[in-house]
């Protein structure tokens, strides 16, 4: 079914495509600038397709496709574009203010690298392409949600969950042979895309209600 | 054998269901909500006793199948009811109790126009009743815990109708809090039962007590005797009661003392008997013990009340203990190997069960024509409206004999039954039962004085002597619905007092499910006029001959006058009034002086305080005004609950600090959560 050598090259291209996502989502940390941020997401989510896309032609499954296409349309076209409009017409400051400061946030982030390398360890022999696709996985899980942290405004917020969403569909995708069920992906997919919307009308709202988007402000509606 | 009528069945409940939501199409016009929603529960009640009453009197209800109500959606939940006997004998009540108060309410709600939304009210009272139907009929457990958490909510939306009180807000709060920790119960206890049997349908728990493990049952027991107890209200999880029963309408509190705290006696006995089998002896103990207590403190607090509904609320906490000795002794009988003896104490419980919804909700009607007309509960306010009120004090007359269990009324029948059940404990063969039972027998002869006692009070002060104040004075009769729905309560008492052995009869499949026995043949002696205790000892009352017997003497005074008295003469005089200048209401005798004797013999437990303080001119024998405060003290509140709240009040407190309110504040917690766990997993 495969020629002779074509499985080693695969292997090679997804290990080499994991690794650059993780390359981004590091840079993501101590990245100052929203619109940066958004366009290495974009970057990072292509990434994702491609290695989708290598895995379908690998195995021939042609409903792995879907999922790269989907990604393609969704989150490196899609979700970019609401996002960019979104900065745009609420007109903020285009420099993110984090909680921690850019060094420890980054000694942070190679710690969850490294906790996310432990964790995978014993899990290797489960990958069929590549390398340490699930400990990358794990460690944009992380990273994400500390992202999600450590951001003040709820747009950096969102960004911060849509990667923790790579990391899941990475897993998937380099977990199993053939990806998750189509439907269960599809599920993610919509979901993600029905959250950022939410998310933006929402934004917009509490600009409106609390001029701020500082999330970190919504304790004063607490009775 | 016949079919059992499950079409009549089914119409009832569709007659609840059409009442609420005809009574919630029509809120606008109060009127039309008032009859459709109050009529069609009548209606629904009248359809519910005739299924229920054929059914068991043909005895059709013992092999009746279930019936799904709705396709179910959701996957482990099945909408299924099955009518079998102990349903049946529960839904006659409540089906009984509908009628009456459905008509009742027609007059009721009519004190609501303009003020409160009456079609709400007619709704929530019909919810209540489909509700509180299907906890008897449930046949799944999810089902059951469905209904019982709907039945719950509405039975604190009806609570807490006169929300603008701060009383009435308190007491549905406290009765939704104590509720939901008896749900908890409950459901610990489903999931037992569950784990044992693989199944969450109710056919799939009969008798599995075999299966369980010893202290797994135990467990379960106790958790369904919590989780029962709080609903049932029986000592110490009694204290929404007193709180609940007062400040709701007063059809909803006869509702409520007559049907919803019967459903903790529903549920103990669905699960003791049908569900975790052959009792060990300390369960019929326990609940004997409780029962006895709360029977004698129930009795003792209501005495000390002068609030009229409170004081009805105290009797059923009251006639919760003795259901619940009945119960009890029945339970210990089964253990010891006395089926027969088991049979003839669940039949005293429960023949107490459905008299003491006639005989409490007639009286709460009666309270509520009262405060209809004298817009007060405080007893110290009435006085004298025996003569403005001729039918309500008649009815609640009866109401009191009843509860006071003299012949030849329906109190008297069941606590009968339940002496003699309980005075075979001489004959028994462990010591245990030798004691426990005729001390029982003996703490309930004591109950019952007391209760004669109490409604010696609550009737003479309500509705004898002078008017103690204006309202009274100007008090009218209640409307021509609310003494329809009390004539229907009244003549149940009154039947069920007379010809016991008719409903003797409809215990016969009753009994066969849960203790294999059938007694109406034994019970009932000389052709269907007496009833007869079983066994040696057992003695035999006949309830018509005692009424017949009262009614051939009524002449006797007139034929003693005829004969004696015709030479004496008459003098009409004025009360002497120790010379004074003409008696005032003043001078009668207040429910609080009434109560006093007895509050001195059980100080120990009243803990009652005074204050007097008088002012004088010149000797302190000519006061010029007199201050007198009394309280006594209600030892559970201060001494359990009290406490109890605080801690939970100081924990939150505690808690409350988590609830930041900052988003990264919680995602951080469940970061760490996480990463904490990964941790844990290496």
């Amino acid at each position: 079914m495969h020629p002779p050598g074509s499985t080693e090259i695969a292997s090679q291209a997804i290990t080499f495509m994991a690794a650059l996502m993780l390359v981004l989502q590091l840079l993501m940390i101590p990245q100052r600038m929203l619109l940066a941020t958004i366009r290495l997401f974009a970057i990072q989510s292509f990434l994702l397709a491609a290695i989708a896309a290598v895995v379908a032609y690998h195995h021939q499954a042609s409903h792995v496709y879907v999922v790269a296409i989907l990604t393609v349309v969704g989150k490196v076209l899609l979700l970019p574009w609401l996002l960019n409009r979104l900065v745009r017409r609420i007109e903020i400051h285009q420099e993110i203010e984090p909680l921690l400061n850019a060094p420890a946030s980054m000694l942070l982030g190679g710690g969850l690298t490294l906790l996310g390398y432990v964790v995978a360890r014993p899990f290797t022999s489960l990958e069929r392409l590549g390398h340490n696709t699930l400990a990358i996985a794990l460690t944009l899980l992380l990273t994400g949600f500390f992202l999600m942290i450590n951001r003040r405004k709820a747009i950096t917020q969102v960004l911060a969950l849509l990667t923790v969403e790579n990391g899941v569909m990475l897993a998937a995708v380099a977990l199993t042979t053939y990806g998750m069920p189509l439907v269960v992906e599809l599920g993610i997919f919509f979901d993600v895309l029905v959250a950022v919307m939410v998310l933006g009308i929402l934004v917009y709202r509490i600009r409106e209600n609390i001029a701020s988007i500082d999330t970190s402000q919504l304790n004063q509606l607490k009775g | 054998m016949s079919e059992f009528p499950s079409t009549l069945l089914l119409l009832a409940l569709c007659a609840y269901a059409a009442g609420m939501a005809g009574a919630l199409v029509f809120r606008r016009a109060e009127r039309l909500a008032n009859g459709i929603g109050f009529g069609l529960a009548s209606a629904g009640g009248t359809l519910g006793l005739a299924s229920f009453v054929s059914a068991l009197a043909s005895g059709s209800c013992a092999t009746a199948g279930s019936i799904q109500l709705v396709p179910s959606l959701i996957p482990f939940v099945r909408f299924s009811i099955r009518a079998d006997p102990l349903g049946c004998f529960f839904g006659m009540t409540i089906s009984l109790l509908a009628v009456a108060i459905g008509i009742y309410s027609i007059g009721y709600a009519r004190g609501y126009y303009g003020r409160k939304s009456v079609g709400a009210l007619a709704a929530l009272f019909n919810l209540l009743l489909l509700s509180t139907t299907l906890v008897f009929l449930a046949d799944h457990a999810w089902f059951f815990l469905m209904a019982w958490e709907i039945m719950a909510l509405s039975a604190y939306c009806l609570v807490s109708f006169d929300h603008e009180h701060e009383e009435s807000r308190g007491a549905g709060v406290l009765f939704f809090v104590m509720s939901h920790a008896g749900t908890a119960g409950l459901i610990l206890g489903f999931l037992i039962l569950h784990q044992a049997s693989g199944t969450w349908g109710f056919d799939g728990f009969a008798s599995l007590g075999g299966r369980l493990p010893a202290s797994l049952r135990n467990v379960c027991f106790l958790l369904f005797l919590f989780g029962f107890g709080v609903k049932a209200g029986m000592v110490p999880l009694h204290i929404w009661l007193p709180a609940a029963h007062p400040v709701a309408p007063s059809n909803v509190s006869a509702l409520m003392s007559g049907v919803l705290i019967k459903t903790g006696i529903y549920g103990l006995v669905r699960v003791s008997f049908d569900w975790l089998g052959a009792p060990p002896s300390w369960w019929g103990g326990a609940v004997l013990a409780i029962g006895t207590i709360s029977a004698l403190l129930g009795v003792l607090f209501a005495l000390m009340e002068h609030d009229l509904k409170r004081l009805l609320a105290y009797h059923s906490i009251e006639n919760i203990g003795i259901i619940l000795m009945g119960l009890g002794a029945s339970m210990m009988f089964l253990h010891w190997g006395r089926p027969a003896l088991a049979a003839l104490a669940l039949i005293a419980g429960l023949y107490h069960t459905i008299n003491h919804a006639s005989f409490k909700a007639l009286l709460f009607l009666g309270a509520g024509a009262v405060l209809h007309a004298t817009h007060t509960r405080n007893m110290e306010e009435m006085g004298g409206l025996a003569r403005r009120m001729r039918w309500t004090a008649l009815f609640f007359l009866v109401g009191a004999v009843a509860i006071s269990a003299l012949p030849p009324l329906n109190g008297f029948v069941s606590e009968w039954l339940t002496y003699q059940s309980l005075l075979q404990g001489f004959g028994a063969s462990s010591s245990l039962l030798r004691l426990m039972l005729p001390l029982s027998g003996a703490m309930l002869a004591l109950t019952g004085a007391l209760a004669a006692a109490c409604f010696v009070k609550a009737f003479g002060i309500t509705f004898l002597a002078q008017p103690r104040s204006a309202h009274a004075r100007s008090a009218l009769e209640a409307p021509a619905p609310m003494l329809a729905g009390q004539a229907i309560l009244t003549a149940a008492c009154v039947f069920l007092g007379l010809f016991p052995m008719l409903l003797l009869r409809l215990f016969d499949p009753l009994t066969l499910q849960l203790t294999g026995q059938q007694l109406s043949q034994q019970l009932v002696a000389a052709r269907g006029m007496a009833i007869a205790a079983i066994a040696p000892q057992g003695g035999a009352v006949s309830t018509l001959g005692i009424a017949l017997m009262l009614v051939c003497l009524l002449p006797a005074p007139l034929a003693a006058w005829l004969l004696f008295g015709r030479r004496t003469r008459m003098r009409v005089g004025p009360t002497w009034d120790c010379g004074l200048r003409g008696l005032t209401p003043h001078m009668q005798y207040t429910a609080t002086g009434f109560s006093k004797p007895l509050r001195m013999i059980f100080k120990a437990l009243f803990r009652p305080r005074r204050e007097v303080q008088r002012e004088y001119d010149f000797s302190p024998y000519f006061a010029t005004t007199i201050r007198f405060e009394s309280h006594v003290e209600e030892p559970f509140q201060t001494r359990i609950y009290r406490p109890l709240k605080w801690l939970v009040l100081r924990a939150s407190r505690r808690l409350r600090a988590l609830q930041a309110g900052s988003i990264q504040a919680y995602l951080i917690y469940i970061f760490v959560t996480l990463v904490a766990l990964l941790l844990v997993a290496l």
